[in-house]
């Protein structure tokens, strides 16, 4: 296993001692937000997306992934229902829902202003307080 | 919202147990499916392909769970199923389950029948909105004393204040209702019409009048109150329209309030209150009870600071009538509720709330017993991977459980114990508690059930719950399911338990003894007069036919001479007060050529009595002369006065010949200087007054009064002759209603309801914690026979003899007896002194209380220890050297 890959959600305590936290939630909005770019999807096609857009440098674990997608189910952000996979078997699909489209609206605004705020402080140079 | 959604969703499914684990495995299944084609792409042969993606999914076991827990109420789904394992594991063992439910019911019942009463008679007696922004405002004297108020200083109270968004006034008026069955005295409430608006009060029928009613000629309406209209009219519901007649006039039945609205409690009905211009501009006629609802943001100081301005430029403007006079303002429940009530019932609230604690270490105790039989479950459980705050969860669910069904049966019970409370209050004694008739388990009761019952499992269970975690795994399950000797640790706990309840229970039992003792001294306080012998009943005459002295007078002598004559009474006589009545009425008096010393209140208790009066009540007079027959209305007025008046105001001196008049500064002109002819032995009037009032006799003869009790002595039951003289009465004047028809050891049984109850309740209280404390001890004996009964085979083989066995069981209950003991006295004499303080009458230094209470307390612990002691005597050392 690459030891550049960070992994996202919860995994075995073991593996994360050594490699950084990934901020709780994140996966949530990477899976909205996939749903939202490429449409209707299936778990693995989730996993799998997240993984390439990562550039492979992120792991999906699948047994946070599917408790995610029911949460987000709950929560009346996406919906699912069944459909045919690409091998033409029974899998399940996941999109948006109406109220999924808002939440990664309000959801994408709110990560830009944290990470802008966070740019700033990366930025301060001691000579600009003084 | 979308947390709510989720939960929602989440209880669905736990509800609907829907299960989606074959979804879950499907798509598990594609995913595996799906990743072993991308790794077969990548180049990896089949097998391998499949085996990373099965690595990659890691242990299907954790996904499924996860994917669970996030389905339903993970917390929910587990404490139900607590719940399940605790009711099979009561049901399992049936004696103690009972055993526990019932010492809960009757310790969360009689919590509940308090609560209940306390929550209706003090904490919420009407069901005014806001009732905490409703005051009272009332006269006060500078020198000390409230009064009522003139109709004049309202209305400038009502023009002037800023801090009420509503004032209202009302008087009290002693009616007799006719046209609806017997003539019956009634008391009406004559208000404004702001008065409903002050309390918000909305009827149960019709409507209540408004200001288009103090016209006078429109005021002919009359509101029943909730009572009056069940009693009087037996709840009839086209009772809108009815003609009633009071005073000779009548009035048409516009509205009844509803049960949770009866202010003043006394109010049989309210009429609108019309005053004429005279009555409005008076300033002198202190008659008037004002209440007022606070504007938002003003407290009852602010109120109350404005309202002292505003009399202070009033003393100035009105010298004559408002010097030396300011304003009191207070919330309403407080004049509600008096000063006693509320104490009585944090008292019994308290005591209650005692009980409780012990029925806690009692079920604390039994659960304790239980414990050593559970240590193999509890040891298998954890050897199995249960943390134990698991363990102890599924412990304190138990006792939860068995806190809520107590509190089940506690609502029963304190529904039981509420119906006992309610038919024994005297409804004449009812009447003047406010909110008394809304007394019910409602919802508030409930909820209040509820939380104690959780509390009360939660504290009985925690001790015990603590020691079963401290199970030695290994020796444990080593042992297997031979049930084993508990821990030393686990002895002194119970023993500490049992030392608490006998300790509690010392407590409250002296506490009890020692209201019970004060309350049968102050039942008896006025045995001298033979209260069971004297009958007594209370005559009001209408202003209207009996306005002047003369046709008074007349009555009085009439109606004495008729009761006189009737065969089995003796005496019959007059007065305003019997002896420790509470029912006189205090008035300043003025000595004529005396200077009035600025600041002392200079009052009497002032009493029309009949002649024969002084002998018959055995008050006799001492000096001078009694009332006779050559005073009567034309002749100069005398008085005669009690012994303390003359210690106090003429010490060293003859009081006979001197003049004094009633009503001090503000009498008017019309009341008469009185002669002072005689001086009568003291008499008590009051049980409460801590500083007994002089007395001012005066003869009904003389000054004939407008309401006045009768005391008719009689040879034997004083109720037979009650129907003779209610009819000797009738043959005078049919419309003159007799109330409060009763001895007079009823009505000091009546004066004393409140203290009987506290007393009964208490008493109630201790001897369930006696029954508590005794099954306590009792069960720390018999489990501790139960484990040496070994030992004690030994011993009788050895040679002791079983009374030496029997001793040494007795001893060691006679040691925790003693313990309990010695704590219980010193909290005894805490509380002793507590309720010293509260209740007048109650005295905390009774030796012989404490000494007889201990002992009575000693010899029921040694009874219930005494059991389990024979049976250690009776130990078969064959059979208890044979076992094991």
């Amino acid at each position: 296993m690459n030891s550049a890959i960070i992994p996202v959600g919860i995994q075995k305590v073991e593996k994360m001692k050594k490699k950084p936290d990934v901020q709780q939630g994140t996966l949530a909005l990477m899976v909205l937000k996939t749903l939202e770019v490429l449409g209707p999807l299936h778990g693995y096609g989730i996993a799998r997306r997240i993984e390439q857009i990562s550039g492979d440098l992120l792991e999906v674990n699948q047994g946070t992934l599917y408790p995610i997608l029911l949460k987000l189910e709950h929560e009346g952000v996406i919906e699912s229902e069944w459909g045919a996979s690409e091998n033409n078997r029974r899998a399940r699909f996941y999109r948006l829902s109406r109220a999924g489209h808002k939440r990664v609206e309000s959801e994408t605004r709110e990560w830009e202003r944290t990470t802008a705020i966070i740019a700033q402080f990366f930025n301060i140079k001691a000579e600009e307080l003084s | 919202m979308r947390f709510l959604r989720r939960f929602l969703m989440r209880l669905m499914n736990l509800v609907t147990r829907r299960n989606n684990d074959k979804r879950l495995r499907e798509e598990m299944e594609e995913h595996i499916a799906l990743e072993t084609q991308e790794n077969v792409r990548r180049g990896m042969s089949t097998t391998e392909a499949r085996r990373q993606a099965l690595l990659k999914l890691g242990t299907v076991e954790v996904v499924r769970e996860r994917y669970h827990a996030e389905q339903t109420l993970p917390l929910v789904e587990s404490l139900l199923g607590d719940l399940r394992y605790a009711m099979r594991q009561l049901v399992k063992s049936p004696g103690f389950t009972i055993a526990a439910i019932v010492t809960f019911t009757v310790g969360i019942g009689t919590n509940a029948a308090i609560f209940s009463s306390m929550d209706a008679v003090v904490l919420r007696p009407l069901a005014v909105p806001r009732l905490d922004r409703v005051v009272t405002i009332s006269e006060e004297r500078v020198r000390g004393g409230y009064a009522q108020t003139t109709l004049a200083n309202y209305e400038d109270w009502l023009r002037s204040s800023s801090s009420f968004e509503e004032l209202a006034v009302r008087k009290e008026a002693d009616m007799t209702l006719m046209g609806a069955g017997d003539a019956a005295h009634i008391e009406a409430a004559i208000t404004s019409p702001s008065f409903f608006t002050v309390l918000r009060a909305a009827t149960l029928l019709g409507r209540v009048y408004g200001p288009e009613a103090s016209q006078p000629g429109q005021d002919a309406v009359a509101v029943l109150n909730y009572d009056f209209w069940q009693q009087r009219f037996g709840g009839d519901s086209s009772i809108l329209g009815r003609k009633i007649e009071l005073d000779q006039r009548t009035y048409t039945v516009i509205g009844v309030m509803p049960k949770s609205m009866q202010y003043p409690s006394t109010a049989d009905v309210y009429l609108p209150f019309a005053p004429t211009p005279e009555q409005l501009a008076d300033r002198t006629k202190r008659d008037y009870l004002v209440t007022g609802r606070l504007r938002d943001g003003v407290s009852t100081q602010q109120a109350q600071a404005e309202m002292r301005t505003i009399a202070a430029h009033m003393a100035e403007a009105y010298p004559k009538t408002n010097q030396g006079w300011t304003v009191h303002v207070e919330p309403l429940l407080d004049g509600i509720n008096g000063p006693y009530t509320p104490e009585y019932y944090r008292l019994l609230m308290g005591a209650t709330l005692f009980l409780l604690l012990i029925v806690c270490a009692n079920v604390a105790n039994l659960q304790l017993a239980r414990g050593v039989a559970r240590r193999p479950e509890i040891a298998m459980r954890m050897a199995l991977g249960a943390s134990r705050w698991r363990i102890l969860r599924q412990l304190l669910t138990e006792n939860i459980l068995l806190g809520l069904a107590g509190a089940a049966g506690g609502l029963a019970f304190g529904a039981f114990f509420l119906h006992l409370t309610l038919i024994t209050m005297p409804e004449r004694v009812a009447r003047y508690m406010s909110g008394w008739s809304n007394i019910s388990l409602n919802g508030r009761v409930l909820l209040f059930s509820l939380l104690i019952a959780g509390l009360a499992g939660i504290v009985a269970g925690m001790a015990p719950a603590a020691e079963a975690l401290r199970v030695n795994l290994v020796n444990q399950l080593k042992a297997g399911s031979r049930s084993s000797v508990g821990s030393g640790r686990m002895h002194r706990l119970r023993n500490i338990f049992a030392v608490a309840q006998i300790s509690l229970a010392v407590a409250l039992v002296i506490g009890a003894a020692l209201i019970s003792k004060g309350m049968n001294a102050w039942l008896h306080v006025a045995d001298f007069y033979q209260p069971g012998s004297i009958l007594t009943f209370n005559i009001d005459l209408p202003e209207s036919r009996y306005g002047t002295a003369q046709k008074r007078a007349q009555w009085y002598a009439a109606s004495l001479s008729r009761l006189r004559a009737l065969p089995g009474v003796t005496h019959a006589e007059l007065t305003s007060a019997l002896p420790y009545d509470d029912n006189g009425w205090v008035r300043d008096v003025e000595i004529e050529n005396r200077s009035v010393v600025p600041g002392k209140l200079q009052s009497a208790l002032y009493l029309p009595v009949s002649s024969g009066y002084f002998d018959t009540l055995r008050a006799p007079v001492v000096a001078g002369r009694g009332f006779n027959q050559e005073d009567s209305l034309g002749s100069m007025p005398v008085a005669i006065v009690s012994e303390r008046f003359v210690a106090q105001h003429f010490p060293g001196e003859n009081p006979l010949g001197h003049r004094i008049r009633m009503g001090g500064h503000d009498s008017n002109e019309n009341e008469p200087w009185l002669t002072i002819v005689g001086v009568a032995k003291e008499t008590n009037y009051s049980l409460w007054d801590p500083i007994p009032h002089t007395a001012v006799y005066v003869d009904t003869g003389q000054i004939p009064p407008l309401s006045i009790k009768y005391a008719l002595t009689t040879g034997g039951n004083p109720l037979s002759v009650a129907q003779a003289a209610r009819r000797a009465l009738a043959d005078l004047d049919p419309a003159i209603p007799l109330n409060t028809v009763e001895t007079y050891a009823q009505l000091m049984h009546d004066n004393l309801i409140g203290l009987i109850y506290v007393a009964a309740l208490l008493g109630f209280d201790a001897a369930f914690a006696l029954l508590l404390a005794a099954i306590g001890i009792f069960g720390v004996m018999a489990n501790l026979v139960g484990e040496r009964t070994r030992e004690f085979g030994v011993r009788l083989a050895m040679g002791a003899r079983r009374e030496d066995v029997l001793h040494m069981v007795l001893r060691r209950a006679g040691q925790l007896t003693a313990i309990g003991l010695s704590i219980g006295l010193v909290l005894a004499f805490a509380l002793a002194h507590g309720l010293a303080s509260l209740l007048r009458g109650v005295r905390p230094g009774e030796p012989m209380v404490f000494a007889v209470m201990a002992l009575a307390i000693m010899v029921v612990a040694l009874a219930a220890s005494w059991i389990p002691a024979w049976r250690a005597g009776r130990v078969d050392p064959m059979v208890a050297l044979r076992e094991d």
